[in-house]
């Protein structure tokens, strides 16, 4: 008894990940019920809500009460807002909601960070606060905010039902890592039955094999046997090795936010939801204007339309350099938003930096594509993606490690030590590691008709048929959770 | 339904010959009007018909025709 309990309650070094076996035997538990309750709309949404904060306080322990609190706020800021006509008042309320979102989330985030650098500033010694990061703070309150936005911009009209914006703050799937959906897209949703069409079960199935695959066997296996140990000790090795480590964190890192995502939108939509996508093969991307169209969408849609573009237009007779700015101080608070430290900060300024260039030479671009006569051809686009694809892995150095020394080392391996004879060492002595990166990048770029065919063709399939892939996807997970560190013998120079 | 004279300033912004602008069109749906294009389109259009928005009205925008819409207004139309 007591180890059901111990299992049960919150345990901070074991949040209720997707991918564990503790949620999945949970989540069939609550499956049953929500469908035996199906059309008591009642009682289906109430277990929703309980599961939810069960979920997160298994997660954040009696921290979960900020999530309440959020809501709470939220909620009724936005009836505030939505009640008057009085421009001012709107605008008093917006700001007021901001102000106490962005300070909560500042509270918990970002004091450390603060307190560092006035510690620095001061050459005094930092000591840090013990202040507990309650997991998923940063998505809860972008996702709550947007309503509060959109109900400020009359995009939407506020729910009056308290019950329903709970549904939406604490739902569960998307609630330690996103998609930050949108509450006009969202609230709607829950007013309907509860119906799966077949190829909305087939989808979701699909959706959590193609989640697990990539977020446990090929994110966590390459990360922990293969790129950790490139990073910890780069001068180990050859330049060949510190490359492939670059692309292995760059899919490592796709891999395993993507295979969250999945994830959760394919158990959303065994509740019945349909969540936004959140990413579109980022690294086909042609820029990295484009790469923000593909990677972690529903932050940049965010980003983009209560940050950039209300300083877009306040900007908007500096014409060109409105674009700049506005794009340099979004891309700052974007890398700000991922964790209080430099690393971050400096990643989101580059990104900032290469789109604001990307920008400034746009035209000069063009006419020289089409002098070259090369403009729209696929020859073109493969080059944009490649080059577009290194910026990106490169940049994901500084998002890993906010040691400089080692992204130094690393690039001083791939220019003075490459010793390109050892991939095929590479190759041979870890085959796994190299085929699950193969594969991984072979997946993602795969032909999106291929990708579509593959879908239809599962979703064809009878439940059962389907159920046992799973199950057979859950299995291979479980053997690769469990499987030796490939020792690295051959790396040793 | 979408004037003759604010089609011209934006295909005219966008570099297109022709594109059949609707009331519903959205701007993912027009060749080249992205989120940073769109300021040029707004600022030309204020230019054409010597009008001024406000920031809260623009993020309001949804499609071309509550542009349309947008401008009638401020016409006074």
């Amino acid at each position: 008894m007591q180890y059901v309990w111990d299992l049960l309650k919150y345990n901070p070094s074991d949040p209720l990940i997707f991918s564990t076996s503790l949620f999945l035997f949970l989540f069939v538990f609550f499956l049953l019920f929500y469908n035996l309750f199906g059309r008591n709309k009642m009682v289906r949404l109430g277990l929703l809500i309980v599961f939810s904060l069960y979920f997160y306080y298994k997660s954040a322990g009696y921290y979960a009460g900020i999530l309440v609190v959020s809501a709470i706020v939220n909620f009724f800021f936005a009836k505030f807002i939505a009640s008057t006509e009085n421009f001012t008042w709107k605008r008093i309320h917006l700001a007021l909601a901001v102000i106490l979102n962005i300070g909560i989330l500042g509270y918990f985030k970002y004091t450390n960070f603060i307190v560092q650098i006035f510690a620095e500033m001061s050459s005094s010694r930092f000591e840090p606060l013990s202040i507990f990061l309650p997991i998923g703070i940063s998505f809860y309150t972008f996702k709550s905010l947007n309503y509060v936005f959109d109900v400020y911009l009359d995009n939407m009209e506020p729910t009056n039902s308290f019950r329903d914006f709970c549904v939406y703050v604490f739902f569960f799937p998307n609630l330690l890592m996103g998609p930050i959906d949108r509450a006009a897209d969202f609230l709607p949703q829950i007013q309907k039955e509860l119906f799966l069409s077949k190829e909305d079960l087939g989808k979701a199935t699909l959706l959590i094999i193609a989640g697990l695959f990539k977020k446990v066997v090929v994110a966590d296996y390459i990360g922990l046997n293969f790129v950790d140990r490139i990073f910890d000790y780069p001068l180990r090795y050859t330049g060949v090795e510190n490359l492939l480590a670059i692309y292995g964190y760059a899919l490592q890192i796709y891999c395993d936010f993507s295979g969250y995502t999945d994830m959760a939108i394919g158990i959303a939509l065994f509740l019945g939801f349909k969540l936004m996508d959140n990413f579109n093969a980022p690294f086909k991307a042609t820029s990295i204007a484009d790469f923000w169209r593909r990677w972690h969408i529903s932050l940049s849609k965010w980003l983009l339309d209560y940050l950039f573009k209300p300083m877009q237009f306040s900007m908007r007779t500096l014409r060109i350099w409105a674009n700049v700015i506005a794009l340099f101080i979004t891309f700052v608070i974007c890398g700000f938003w991922h964790g209080g430290a430099w690393n971050f900060i400096i990643w989101g300024a580059l990104h900032g930096f290469m789109m604001s260039v990307g920008l400034l030479i746009q035209k000069p671009k063009q006419s020289l594509y089409k002098l070259l006569r090369i403009n729209d051809t696929k020859f073109l686009r493969f080059f944009q993606a490649i080059i577009t694809f290194h910026l990106i892995a490169a940049s994901f150095l500084i998002f890993r490690t906010n040691d400089f020394q080692i992204i130094k080392d690393m690039f001083s391996q791939i220019f003075y030590f490459f010793h390109a004879a050892v991939f095929l060492q590479f190759a041979e002595k870890l085959p796994i590691i190299f085929g699950l990166m193969t594969l991984g990048f072979a997946l993602h770029f795969m032909p999106v008709k291929l990708e579509n065919g593959i879908k239809k063709i599962f979703t064809s399939f009878p439940w059962f048929a389907q159920a046992l892939i799973l199950v057979v996807v859950i299995w291979i997970a479980a053997q690769f959770k469990s499987a030796d560190i490939t020792p690295f013998i051959y790396f040793q120079f | 339904m979408i004037s003759q004279e604010l089609k011209t300033v934006i295909l005219k912004q966008l570099n297109l010959d022709d594109f059949d602008l609707q009331g519903e069109t959205i701007a993912p749906q027009v060749p080249g009007w992205d989120s940073l294009n769109h300021i040029n389109i707004i600022l030309a259009v204020e230019q054409k018909f010597g009008i001024k928005f406000k920031s809260r009205e623009l993020l309001q925008l949804k499609c071309v025709g509550d542009l349309q819409k947008l401008v009638d207004s401020k016409l006074g139309k």
